[in-house]
C-alpha cells in the first residue's frame, strides 16, 4: 500500500507538488491522472527516494522507501524507459538489476518472456530500440524482482494497441493477486480502461479522486441528461418542455433532442405520447470532460469554449514549396 | 499470456510491507555491479584497453627506439605512472558521470536508495580496476625492461619500495580526482575537460608563472598539487618532510575539498 501523505515539494517560488495525500491500495489499480506537468513524476520520484521531499512524506507498506531494504524485491519501479545507458543490451541492463537483488540469471529470461522480448531483441542495444520494446523492457525491470507495489510512470507510452491491452491485462491479474498498482497518465482513456482508482492531479494539486463512479456521482453537476431520436421529435420534446425538463437540441452533428430528465421519464413521456423511439443513451458529460473541466485550469491551451475547430481542408501541396531553396 | 512466473501477495497480506525475509544489498553485491557496468558498454571496454594499449606502446617505444640510458624497470615504470595517471581516471569518471548522462541513476538510486553505498561501490571498483591496470601496467614493465636486454642494454632491475609506492600513490590519487571531479560536475565531458585543464594546462601556467615571479615559485608547490606530486616521480622518489607538507596542503586544496563537495553534492542530487 502506498499512502502519500501531505506530500509537498517546492523548487524556489514553485510550487510542483502542493499538500498531496492520496492512497493506492493492494488489489487496486490505481491511475494517476493529469496533464503535463501536473506533479505526476516528481511526486513518484518522491516516493522512492530520488526526489527529497519538501514537506509531507511517502510510505509503502508503512515505510519510508529508504528504510525498505533491498528495495527492488519489494516496490518495482519504472519512472522512465529510456533512462538507461544507451550502450547496453536490453539483457544487461535486466541482468544489472537482477544482479543488483541478489536474483538468480534465470529471472531476467523470464523477464524477457513474460513481456515478450525475444532473445534477438533483447541482445541489441538500447538506442536500436523503438519506445515500444523500450516501455516492455522497463516493465520486466520493475517486476524483475517479483515486488508487491508496483510505480510505473507513463507505462503505455508508446505501446501500440495490442500493448495497452497485454499491459492492461498483466496489471489487472497482478492486482487481482494482491499487488498494489499504482501507474500515471496524462492520458484519460488509458487510465479509464486500466485503473479501478483514480487520483486527479493539476498543477500540483489534487482535484478528483475515487473509483470511476463516485467520481462522476460526487462532481455534483451530473444531473441526468438523456439524447432520444424518434419518430417525431417535435411532438416528444414539446410534451417533455411541458413536464417542466429542459430540451435542446442534440449536440451539433448529432440527431435528435437532448433532455435534463433521466431515460425513463423521457421512455414514459414517449409512451404517453405515443411517439415511436429509434435511439435513447444518456448525455451526461464523460469522464473526459469532467477530467478536462477539473484540470482546465492546469491546461496549457486553456478549456476550448466549444468543440474543436474542423481541421483546415487539405491543401494542394504545390510541388516547390514557394521561397524553397531549389 | 497464459501463466505468470511470478506471484503477487495473497490478498490480506497487505498493506504492511513484511521485508523480515529480505536482507539489505550487501556492498560486494554493488561493487560487483558498478565493475559490470565498467566494462559492459562498448565504450566501457574500449576506453580500458585503450589505456593498456597507449602503456604498451610507451613501454615498446622506450624498449626499442630510445638510446641512452632510460632502461631501468624505474624509468619504465615511470613513464607507465604517467601514462597512466593521464587517462586512467576517466574510467571512474565515466563510472559517476553516467548515472547523470544517460540517467542511469534513476535505476542505481531506486535500487539501493542509501547513497553513500553506492558512492563507496563506486571507489571500490574504480580502485579494483585501477589497481588492475597498474599490475598490468608493472608487468609491462618488466617486458619493457626484458626488450631492453635483448637490444643489449644493461637494464636495472631494482625495483625499491619508494618507487612501487610513488607510482601507487601518484595513480590513486590522479583517479580520486577524477571521482572528485565527476560528482562535482555530473557531466562526462566537463569532468573529462576540467581534468585535462587541471593535469595539463594548469601545470603548465604555474611552471610559466614559477619561471618569472620569484615568491610565486616557493608558493606553487604549496598550492599546486601537480607541482607538488614532483617528488614522487623524480629523484629519489622520497619527499622530504618539507615535501610531503606540501603534498598534504596541495591535496587537501585540489583533491580533499573537491572530493568531499563532490560526495555532498551526489547525496544530496535530485534525480531526474
Amino acid at each position: 500500500m502506498i499512502s502519500v501523505e501531505n506530500l509537498t515539494r517546492a523548487y524556489g517560488s514553485f510550487v510542483a507538488v502542493d499538500d498531496v495525500s492520496f492512497v493506492a491500495q493492494p488489489g487496486r489499480v490505481t491511475g494517476f491522472l493529469g496533464p503535463n506537468g501536473a506533479g505526476k513524476t516528481t511526486t513518484m520520484r518522491v516516493m522512492v527516494g530520488l526526489t527529497p521531499a519538501t514537506h509531507g512524506r511517502v510510505t509503502i507498506g508503512g515505510r519510508l522507501y529508504r528504510d525498505i531494504p533491498n528495495p527492488g524485491r519489494h516496490v518495482g519501479t519504472l519512472l522512465d524507459a529510456s533512462a538507461q545507458h544507451k550502450g547496453r543490451t536490453g539483457r544487461e541492463i535486466l541482468t544489472l538489476g537482477a544482479t543488483t537483488m541478489g536474483l538468480p540469471r534465470s529471472r531476467v529470461d523470464e523477464m524477457l518472456h513474460l513481456v515478450s522480448l525475444s532473445d534477438a531483441e533483447a541482445s541489441r542495444r538500447l538506442r536500436n530500440y523503438s519506445l515500444g520494446m523500450m516501455q516492455r523492457l522497463g516493465i520486466a525491470h520493475a517486476l524483475l524482482g517479483d515486488p508487491s507495489v508496483l510505480i510505473l510512470d507513463e507505462p503505455a507510452n508508446g505501446l501500440d494497441p495490442a500493448g495497452i491491452r497485454w499491459m492492461r491485462d498483466l496489471l489487472k491479474g497482478y492486482a487481482g493477486r494482491g499487488g498494489t498498482v499504482l501507474l500515471s497518465s496524462h492520458l484519460l482513456h488509458e487510465v479509464e480502461v486500466i485503473a479501478d482508482e483514480m487520483v486527479l492531479i493539476g498543477r500540483g494539486r489534487i482535484v478528483a479522486q475515487g473509483d470511476k463512479r463516485s467520481l462522476l456521482a460526487g462532481d455534483g453537476t451530473q444531473a441526468a441528461v438523456t439524447i432520444v431520436t424518434s419518430l417525431d421529435d417535435r411532438r416528444l420534446g414539446e410534451a417533455l418542455q411541458r413536464a417542466g425538463h429542459t430540451v435542446t437540441m442534440a449536440p451539433a452533428g448529432e440527431p435528435g433532442i437532448r433532455i435534463e430528465a433521466d431515460a425513463e421519464t423521457v421512455g414514459r413521456a414517449a409512451l404517453d405520447q405515443q411517439v415511436v423511439l429509434t435511439g435513447m443513451r444518456s448525455g451526461a458529460a464523460g469522464l473526459e470532460d469532467m477530467f478536462l473541466r477539473l484540470t482546465s485550469e492546469t491546461q496549457r491551451e486553456g478549456l476550448p469554449p466549444g468543440p474543436p475547430p474542423p481541421p483546415a481542408p487539405p491543401q494542394a501541396t504545390p510541388a516547390t514549396a514557394p521561397g524553397a531553396p531549389r | 499470456m497464459t501463466s505468470m512466473p511470478y506471484s503477487a501477495p495473497a490478498p490480506g497480506s497487505m498493506p504492511s510491507l513484511d521485508v523480515s525475509g529480505t536482507a539489505p544489498v550487501p556492498l560486494t553485491r554493488l561493487v560487483g555491479v558498478e565493475l559490470r557496468k565498467s566494462f559492459d558498454t562498448r565504450a566501457g571496454r574500449a576506453y580500458s584497453f585503450t589505456v593498456l594499449g597507449l602503456c604498451a606502446l610507451v613501454m615498446l617505444v622506450i624498449a626499442l627506439l630510445v638510446t641512452g640510458d632510460f632502461h631501468d624497470l624505474e624509468n619504465f615504470l615511470t613513464a607507465m605512472g604517467g601514462t597512466l595517471s593521464f587517462f586512467l581516471p576517466i574510467i571512474p569518471i565515466l563510472l559517476v558521470t553516467q548515472e547523470f548522462g544517460q540517467r542511469t541513476g534513476l535505476v542505481t538510486f531506486a535500487l539501493e536508495p542509501r547513497r553513500p553505498r553506492v558512492v563507496v561501490a563506486k571507489l571500490v571498483a574504480g580502485l579494483a580496476i585501477t589497481l588492475g591496470v597498474m599490475v598490468v601496467a608493472l608487468l609491462l614493465s618488466v617486458v619493457g625492461g626484458a626488450l631492453s636486454t635483448v637490444r643489449g642494454f644493461d637494464v636495472d632491475w631494482s625495483l625499491g619500495l619508494s618507487q612501487l609506492w610513488s607510482f601507487v600513490l601518484a595513480t590513486l590519487i590522479a583517479v580520486f580526482i577524477g571521482f572528485a571531479i565527476a560528482m562535482l560536475v555530473m557531466n562526462t565531458a566537463a569532468a573529462i575537460v576540467i581534468y585535462f585543464v587541471y593535469s595539463l594546462i594548469l601545470p603548465t601556467v604555474v611552471g610559466f608563472l614559477s619561471a618569472f615571479i620569484d615568491w610565486f615559485a616557493d608558493l606553487a608547490p604549496w598550492i599546486e598539487f601537480n607541482t607538488a606530486q614532483q617528488p614522487l616521480f623524480s629523484g629519489d622518489y622520497r619527499p622530504s618532510v618539507e615535501e610531503w607538507g606540501q603534498i598534504l596542503t596541495a591535496g587537501i586544496l585540489w583533491l580533499g575539498v573537491p572530493l568531499a563537495l563532490g560526495v555532498w553534492r551526489l547525496l544530496r542530487a535530485e534525480m531526474k
